[in-house]
């Protein structure tokens, strides 16, 4: 099963501490309208193109609006699109259709209109229910806004509704952060992703913090931050399945976001639109970061691809540590068929002194990270060989 | 022979040798001033960089005198700092004569004093010239070093020389100096021969090439020639001078100063400070020779991957080749895997050949702290040398133990004496005594042990003295001191490579220090680590690395793998650069971190 990512690079703002590509159209309205319409129009060409020189011959089984702010689009684009692909690739029945929202940017006829042009998976960008906290991240919404948002997606027919929240803000204190999860566990969402703040270069945040307008939080409070977070979400009936992302338990649904477990899985995926990743089988490419350069090159039927990587066998295997590592672990004898290495007897000293350290579990033949070993994930990662 | 002169220019650092070695260059037409990149002796790009004469390079040069003589100067360039005594010593075996150059606006300092008294009991003619007498701030000073140059060498005022080598001044009155008071070289080119090695470099294509004074006799191409230290054998294939380049001139005789190729594929064959003859006539005595350069500061030399060690060795092997005074044997260390002692002439020395190694010879150093050689006496009354504080004995076994002293020649103005005092103390120096150069200089002589020296000695003294002290140092004897040896542990593992002997009464404080320094430079694990100081058994410092609380990336979806994967491969590569003390991952940097500590 194969994946699509669709990257949405409009938004009405820019946010303070996001680096993921993505312009503010220069006026909304009639310019913007027809800006989105050269957009969307470029992005069916993309899929056409690739369509014809790659012969993807595996069934789709999860599609990802991403972005920027693919909320601001019309639902009815969203729908010329997932007809683009439709026409192109053999979408699955059930297919987990997912698309990021802006609580700005939606009411409750608009989400309607998503669910009826085939979207069944919404990631409503919340990232705090204080307003103080989204001023500081100079997000567009305020609390109540985010809480109708959540109300209105409910009552427009999604039942997989996820929420994005940030923690590790400058000053957060442990009690603010814990009456955000607690907001966030009262709605009872399907799935919620906790990240903690990073500090990207060339974002206004990092200059914030370069020039003390703000100050990092430090480690220490971080990981407590991070720790607190693992522990209230898996006792407010939660499971973390990766770092940052947490499943509501549901004896009669998997809540589990299927499109980023392919990213972590080594699956293949399809990315279109500037700066969209892609992986498939052993080659990994992206597209270019800009907006016209990439319609410039659509304009005459070239695929926008910014750099291209054919991985190694070495390189695939280090991705699957890690990749595995970070969400629901590394399939040992799956691991062995695939790469002829035993992971676990190769680094045996190292993994028996971190399931001392309670960091590491072996489970069904299965090597995953416990709660104390996802808040050193990346430490663990470099022990692995 | 009569109208050859072989002279050298001997100065403190940054007098002005190298830029009147320019000028008379220049001026004799010996090279286009166009070509002429500044400090044209120096061709190492270091010695550039540092300005300063590290090896030393030798030039002919014509010059017709005002009575209308043609004659053929050899200069003999010197290296300028306090490390490198040993060398000076070698090229003023080749002269008869030397430059003497004294800075106006800074007057004699150290090492004018110890490369002029070199100089006399080499039996050189000393031509004083003093520089940079058109500097505004030369006016006041210049009687002042006229009555110093006076005093220090007894000559009369009018015998010395002024003027200005950055703007020529005074160059044609140096050249006919060297001419009028500089001796002629003396010596029999029909004797049998005695050629002077003064240095030797290694050439990749045709193998050493000996830089010969010629004292006695001649050679010339063909000849069978025999060094007089191993009795080897060799034919000469290619005789000549050394003008900028080196310029074939098939024969050399006595007085010559040049260069002699005979295919010699090993380097130490032609040992500085040997004696070539003549297999088929050969002299009946060896020239005096040197004594051996003896490397005073030693320290770990261990490629930072572990997997390099025979290529660092290929790299030594070379670069001693150009570097007689290096030595190096193989070592190992339980932290930093196998690697090599190597011994120097000094600090600057050391710096050197890191630098050399790592930027000609692109190798990845892991250097641990310089030290001292100990004089070892055991219980069973046996001496050893230690050259490695992890190989001292177990202080059960020790009779007593000695460290080597120098006699440290400090000259400054008067007003920093009270500073220099006090620091000279605080290294456990013992004041010998002070005499006055003029009211305003003082000539401070103390006793210091040479570990108290080695490290940053140097520019504590610049620095409390504004720049103006001047500092000079000779080995005198190994003396008994009260010292002991400090060991670094981690988590209860004993680092050898960070192991000190230090002086019981400095100990605590120091293995207080380095602790809190560890602390800063080791990363933290995923365990808590404890680095602790000791003293046999006996803890005495102890601090404590907490463990990693959070190290993970959150984001990591967008599809974007290749970032994470490339940044978790660099951090891989900086732990692979890291090593491992039991389960402690210790970066390389800390292994010197003791030349990083505040005082």
């Amino acid at each position: 099963m194969a994946s699509i990512y669709i990257h949405i690079p409009f938004c009405e703002h820019k946010c303070i501490y996001c680096d993921f590509y993505s312009v503010v159209p220069a006026e909304t309205g009639t310019e913007g309208y027809s800006q989105r319409q050269q957009y969307i129009s470029s992005l069916k060409a993309e899929i056409e193109i690739l369509a014809e020189n790659k012969s993807c011959n595996e069934s789709i089984g999860t599609i990802f609006f991403g972005g920027g702010t693919p909320s601001l689009l019309h639902p009815s684009e969203i729908e010329q699109i997932l007809d683009t692909l439709a026409a192109h690739f053999s979408i699955e029945a059930g297919a987990e259709i997912t698309l990021e929202a802006n609580p700005g940017t939606v009411d409750k006829n608009k989400l309607a209109d998503f669910r009826t042009a085939g979207i069944n998976r919404i990631s409503i960008g919340i990232q705090s229910f204080h307003d103080d906290d989204l001023k500081f991240l100079t997000r567009i919404h305020s609390s109540s806004e985010a809480k109708k948002c959540v109300k209105d997606a409910s009552e427009a027919g999604f039942e997989n509704i996820s929420f994005d929240l940030i923690f590790s803000l400058p000053g957060q204190t442990l009690s603010r952060w814990k009456s955000n999860l607690e907001q966030a566990v009262e709605l009872q969402p399907a799935h919620i992703s906790c990240y903690s703040l990073s500090v990207e270069p060339k974002t206004p945040l990092f200059y914030m913090i370069q020039s003390r307008q703000a100050a990092q939080v430090e480690m220490e409070r971080d990981a407590d931050l991070y720790e607190f977070t693992i522990d209230f979400l898996s006792s407010h009936g939660y499971e973390q399945y990766e770092v940052s992302n947490f499943a509501r338990r549901d004896p009669a649904s998997d809540f589990k976001c299927r499109h980023n477990l392919n990213y972590w899985n080594h699956s293949n995926y399809l990315g279109f639109g500037p700066s969209a990743h892609s992986f498939w089988i052993n080659e990994r490419w992206w597209n270019i970061s800009n907006l016209s350069e990439y319609i410039k090159k659509i304009n005459i039927r070239t695929l926008p691809v910014s750099e291209r990587e054919k991985l190694t066998a070495a390189q695939l295997m280090e991705e699957a540590i890690f990749l595995g590592l970070r969400s629901e672990g590394i399939d040992l004898n799956g691991f062995r068929r695939k790469f002829s290495r035993d992971l676990s007897a190769e680094n045996e000293r190292v993994i028996s002194e971190l399931i001392k350290q309670d960091k590491i579990i072996l489970v069904n033949g299965r090597m995953r990270l416990t709660a104390k070993g996802y808040v050193i994930c990346d430490e663990i990662c470099q022990k692995l060989h | 022979m009569e109208n050859i002169r072989n002279f050298c220019i001997i100065a403190h650092i940054d007098h002005g040798k190298s830029t009147l070695a320019d000028r008379l260059l220049e001026y004799t037409g010996t090279v286009a001033a166009r070509d002429l990149t500044k400090q044209m002796l120096d061709d190492m790009d270091l010695e550039q960089e540092r300005g300063i004469t590290i090896k030393l390079h030798a030039v002919q040069i014509k010059y017709q005198s005002h009575d209308k003589k043609n004659c053929t100067l050899n200069l003999i360039d010197t290296p300028g700092h306090v490390d490198f005594t040993y060398e000076v010593s070698r090229s003023l075996a080749a002269c008869e004569g030397a430059i003497l150059v004294i800075d106006a606006t800074q007057g004699v300092e150290a090492q004018t004093i110890s490369n002029l008294y070199l100089a006399i009991d080499a039996g050189l003619e000393i031509i004083p010239f003093i520089n940079k007498v058109d500097l505004p701030s030369a006016k006041t000073m210049i009687d002042t070093v006229k009555k110093q140059v006076v005093d220090l060498i007894g000559c009369k005022e009018e015998e010395i020389l002024m003027g200005s080598a950055k703007s020529g001044m005074g160059t044609d009155e140096v050249l006919e100096a060297i001419v009028t008071r500089i001796p002629a070289p003396k010596g029999d080119p029909a004797a049998p021969l005695q050629a002077l090695i003064f240095d030797s470099v290694f050439d990749e294509y045709r193998g050493a090439v000996a830089y010969v004074r010629v004292m006695e006799g001649t050679i010339r191409e063909k000849d069978k020639i025999r060094f007089f230290s191993n009795g080897k054998e060799f034919q000469a294939e290619d005789v000549g001078i050394l003008e900028m380049q080196k310029k074939r001139t098939g024969t050399l005789s006595a007085g010559d100063v040049g260069y002699v190729i005979a295919n010699v594929k090993d380097v130490h064959d032609t040992k500085v400070g040997d004696t070539i003859t003549l297999a088929d006539n050969p002299a009946a005595d060896p020239l005096p020779g040197y004594k051996e350069a003896k490397p005073m500061v030693f320290s770990g030399m261990y490629p930072s991957n572990s997997d390099d060690f025979g290529e660092l060795r290929d790299a030594l092997d070379k670069l001693k080749l150009n570097d007689a005074s290096l030595i190096f044997e193989p070592e190992s260390s339980v932290a930093l895997g196998f690697g090599f002692r190597a011994g120097f002439l000094g600090l600057l020395h050391m710096e050197i050949v890191r630098e050399r190694l790592e930027r000609e010879y692109n190798q990845n150093l892991i250097n641990t702290v310089p030290n001292v050689e100990y004089r070892v006496t055991t219980t069973d009354k046996e001496v050893i040398y230690v050259d490695n504080p992890a190989l001292m004995p177990d202080a059960g076994k020790i009779e007593k133990v000695e460290e080597p002293f120098v006699k440290a020649q400090i000259i400054t103005p008067t007003e920093y004496i009270g500073n220099i005092m006090k620091l000279c103390m605080d290294r456990r120096g013992v004041h010998k005594n002070t005499t006055y150069l003029s009211p305003e200089r003082a000539d401070i002589h103390f006793e210091l042990p040479l570990s108290e020296i080695i490290f940053d000695f140097y520019d504590k003294l610049k620095s409390l003295s504004r720049g103006y002290a001047s500092l000079d140092y000779d080995f005198i004897d190994y003396f008994d001191s009260d010292l002991v040896k400090l060991d670094i542990l981690l988590n209860g593992e004993p680092v050898d490579a960070l192991s000190t002997i230090i002086h019981r009464a400095k100990s605590y404080e120091w293995g207080r220090k380095l602790c809190r320094k560890l602390r800063e430079l080791i990363p933290r694990q995923m365990f808590e680590v404890a680095i602790q100081a000791a003293i046999g058994s006996k803890v005495i410092a102890r601090e404590s690395l907490s463990a990693i609380r959070k190290n993970v990336l959150a984001k990591c979806y967008g599809g974007d793998i290749t970032r994470k994967r490339k940044l978790l491969e660099k951090q891989k590569e900086g732990k692979r650069r890291m090593k491992r003390v039991g389960s402690v991952e210790v970066p390389q940097e800390a292994f010197f971190a003791v030349l990083s500590l505040e005082e």
